[in-house]
């Protein structure tokens, strides 16, 4: 590989998922002739609208070095809030207002337990999720609620021909790759994902930061709940299980390390895509349902492998660069 | 803008101050770690802190830059009393110890990240890196503001580390060993910055375990023991010997070693060795002999003591005692005698959060213990540890006790038990006393000088020279991974060790 493009891929951490999401869009494209329309294109990134924004979420996150299991349990009991309110209240104003400030602060909650006591973020969302899928089901007496049917605007409606998924999703993706690369929160997440000491010892604040970032996933979350409410047409007791598998695995694919400070908004929203690309793929292959997460999981774990032997590789080309200055500066005697 | 408030003050010279400390005290849960410090630094002056591991050192420099809470006593900055220190709202800065760094953000950003320009949801980066880029101009470094920390040496980034603390720091700026990531080179550099500093009017504090560096760039001293302030004054009125020992706080007897004189029989020789980092190394140690390897960071000395040992793959012969070792693996190397006690004791050597006894017993376990059932009982473990501990002066509350819980120096001292009690027959030592306080340094070097008089061949890797002088029969200099010199103990001569170690040349007439 030519040095430029090396330092390419060095620098945009996000450009290996890239070409991993175009190759397989070009072998999709030379197996299927439907692949390449407009409307199976449209078809896709709706499909992966949902996971992508809650990715974007993610990726603070796991920047911090965190992590938040509880992400499907946040839909889930966003979902079933809302879709409560609406019937006890016939208010959308109350219902919107409500599922958004309760996603934002369930978030924040998961940000709060991870400062004040000190735990693992694996274990106290790990915890939170339990709790949070409980009680929406205690909520809802798990039941099945369908939502008005003007709510699939959100999830199938068009503006100017572009799904409604997909504009806030460009939408999310340009607040996230804004905050990410030009504000303070930006830099002090990556800052605390690198040493969470060196944050400390510089003034940072990384408290209130390692909770906004719990919370602002939380928001975002809240609209993919939003989202897929309208495109499922109601409250059912599946939504949002196993979908903490997806987005992580979405910012994994996408660059992001999961010891933290290094990674991409970029990234996190390919690894989504490239996500749905694959069942899109299996599913032009009409291959068995259970092969699926097979699949998927594979993917996941080769993704983090190859990323460790270049890892190792870089750090071989590191070595032998200095033995070949150790064996340049030979002395005779 | 930066240098304003201390060059209006240096004209005024010895006015007043710029930081004074007055009954500085600091406890934690009751047990006082500082206690009753007080003194003065004025604009453009250099005082030394010293004191051994423990003294109270690193929780003064937190009080001073705000990081922690004085329980007792106060702080003056420019004659005012500062119930709390904010470090940048009053000019003073720390460089500590570990670097306060972050490895994927650019140099720019590592530097302005406690006072970002710009708004909060709008940084401007571009003025973010002319202040980098200024800042590093004004040390006379050249570094790129768009390289990430993570790809730069660790001199480069302790520099960065220094700048970044300078833009915050007009008044007093504090080092906590600055150079111990250094190479030769570059602390010359650092020595300059200092020297730059100075004459610009800012107070610096230095935190350092080198003597020399402190004869070096400081005018006045501060001595630490047990938190105690127990000395202090000008650095010209008190040699080096009377300092140290106020650091320890006991006469130190002669530095210089009496080491008996080497035998003839041959331990350890080692044969055209070559791998990636060194290449067609010669030497033989005798038993009863003490042989140092010095060098520069980088230099290939660690690796060939890794490679002697068998963590390392070469190429090349290792003979013991006559008999060539093939493979040579670790397992190999142990049978034979031969031990290696690494440079990183945290990482390489002990099980931190495992307890003194199973340290000291974790090489030789079958040395520790009896068993009356094949591969089954722990009898006398205890006992063996006890006498070890008490044998080699360790200073532990209970053979349970975790290696974390102790000191740098009793750490070593572990590593060194469990070693010696596989009553070994050639020791590889790789920077033995690197980090530890001066009091266990002298035992360290000490045993080691004991080892050789009962006929063990010792090898000293280290890149403290006065160390390898002090206690060596002979000594190899390395550079780039060859050996370039080799000297008799008659003929140390430190000034051309370290030409000899640092030089670019071809000096192929190293031989004293």
């Amino acid at each position: 590989m030519p040095d430029a493009i090396r330092r390419v891929f060095a620098r945009q951490k996000w450009m290996a998922i890239a070409v991993a999401t175009i190759v397989l869009a070009g072998i999709l494209t030379a197996v299927s002739p439907v692949f390449l329309t407009l409307s199976n294109l449209q078809s896709i990134l709706v499909q992966s609208s949902v996971t992508a924004i809650m990715a974007i979420g993610m990726t603070f996150i796991i920047l911090t070095a965190g992590i938040d299991i509880s992400v499907g349990a946040i839909l889930f009991f966003t979902s079933a809030l809302f879709a409560q309110l609406m019937i006890d209240t016939e208010s959308y104003l109350i219902a919107f207002s409500a599922a958004m400030t309760c996603a934002t602060g369930l978030g924040a909650l998961n940000g709060v337990l991870v400062v004040k006591f000190r735990i693992s973020p694996l274990i106290t969302t790990l915890a939170t999720y339990s709790i949070y899928r409980g009680a929406a089901i205690h909520l809802t007496g798990a039941q099945n609620i369908p939502v008005p049917r003007e709510m699939g605007f959100l999830g199938n409606g068009k503006i100017f021909s572009i799904p409604v998924p997909i504009l806030i999703l460009i939408a999310v993706f340009v607040i996230g790759v804004y905050a990410f690369t030009r504000t303070r929160f930006g830099v002090y997440t990556r800052a605390i994902g690198n040493s969470a000491r060196s944050a400390t010892e510089s003034n940072l604040p990384v408290n209130r930061v390692t909770i906004a970032v719990y919370a602002a996933s939380g928001f975002v979350t809240g609209i993919a709940a939003l989202i897929l409410l309208a495109r499922v047409g109601g409250l059912q007791s599946g939504i949002g299980i196993g979908i903490e598998f997806t987005v992580i695995a979405a910012v994994i694919l996408g660059g992001t390390k999961l010891t933290g400070g290094s990674g991409t908004v970029t990234g996190s929203v390919i690894g989504a895509v490239f996500l749905v690309l694959i069942d899109n793929g299996l599913n032009l292959m009409n291959a068995s349902p259970y092969i699926y997460d097979i699949v998927r999981g594979s993917v996941l774990l080769a993704a983090v492998a190859v990323d460790r032997i270049s890892a190792v590789r870089q750090q071989k080309a590191v070595e032998a660069a200095r033995a070949a200055r150790i064996q340049g500066a030979a002395i005779p005697g | 803008m930066m240098m304003n408030r201390a060059a209006d003050t240096i004209a005024a010279t010895d006015a007043k101050p710029v930081l004074s400390v007055r009954n500085l005290s600091k406890a934690f849960a009751g047990k006082t770690v500082v206690d009753d410090v007080s003194f003065d630094i004025h604009p453009g002056e250099v005082i030394g802190l010293v004191g051994e591991n423990g003294a109270g050192k690193s929780t003064t420099k937190n009080m001073l830059c705000g990081l922690l809470q004085p329980s007792n006593g106060e702080i003056l900055v420019e004659g005012e009393v500062v119930p709390h220190i904010d470090g940048p709202a009053h000019g003073i800065s720390a460089v500590h110890q570990e670097l306060s760094l972050f490895g994927s953000l650019t140099v720019a950003e590592n530097m302005c990240i406690s006072d970002l320009p710009g708004k909060p949801a709008r940084v401007d980066w571009r003025e973010a890196d002319r202040i980098a880029r200024e800042q590093l101009e004004f040390l006379g470094i050249e570094i790129d503001t768009q390289a990430t920390i993570e790809s730069l040496g660790s001199g480069r980034q302790q520099v960065v580390e220094i700048a970044k603390a300078l833009l915050h720091a007009d008044r007093v700026l504090i080092l906590d060993e600055p150079t111990t990531s250094l190479t030769a080179v570059e602390r010359e550099k650092l020595f300059a910055i200092i020297d730059t500093l100075k004459a610009r009017g800012v107070a610096i504090i230095f935190i350092s375990h080198f003597m020399e560096e402190i004869y070096r760039v400081c005018d006045k001293f501060i001595v630490l023991r047990d938190g105690k302030q127990v000395g202090g004054g000008y650095l010209s009125d008190v040699p080096q010997r009377q300092l140290e020992e106020m650091m320890v706080g006991r006469t130190i007897e002669d530095s210089k070693i009496d080491l008996h004189p080497p035998g003839e029989v041959e331990a350890l020789r080692v044969q055209g060795l070559s791998a990636i980092d060194f290449d067609g190394i010669d030497f033989t140690v005798h038993k009863g002999e003490i042989l140092g390897i010095s060098g520069l960071m980088g230099a290939g000395r660690t690796e060939i003591a890794e490679a002697i040992f068998g963590l390392r793959a070469a190429t090349g012969d290792v003979f013991v005692k006559g008999e060539k070792v093939s493979p040579i693996t670790v397992k190999a190397m142990k049978a034979r005698g031969v031990c290696y006690v690494p440079e990183d004791r945290r990482t390489n050597g002990l099980f931190l959060n495992r307890p003194v006894r199973e340290n000291l017993s974790a090489a030789a376990i079958l040395n520790f213990v009896t068993r009356s059932l094949r591969g089954i009982g722990f009898r006398g473990e205890k006992a063996r540890a006890s006498d070890v501990v008490r044998e080699r002066d360790i200073s532990v509350p209970s053979i349970e006790n975790h290696v974390s819980d102790l000191s740098g120096g009793n750490q070593q001292k572990v590593l060194l038990g469990r070693w010696l009690s596989m009553a070994p027959e050639i020791l590889i030592f790789d920077e033995p006393t690197k980090g530890v306080d001066i009091g266990a340094k002298f035992d360290i070097h000490a045993t080691i000088a004991e080892l050789a008089r009962a006929g063990r061949a010792v090898v000293i890797v280290s890149s403290d020279l006065p160390e390898l002088l002090h206690t060596t029969h002979r000594l190899l200099v390395m550079r780039k991974g060859h050996i370039v010199g080799e000297f008799q103990r008659e003929a140390y001569d430190s000034v051309k060790i370290i030409s000899l170690a640092a030089s670019a040349g071809n000096g192929s007439n190293g031989n004293a």
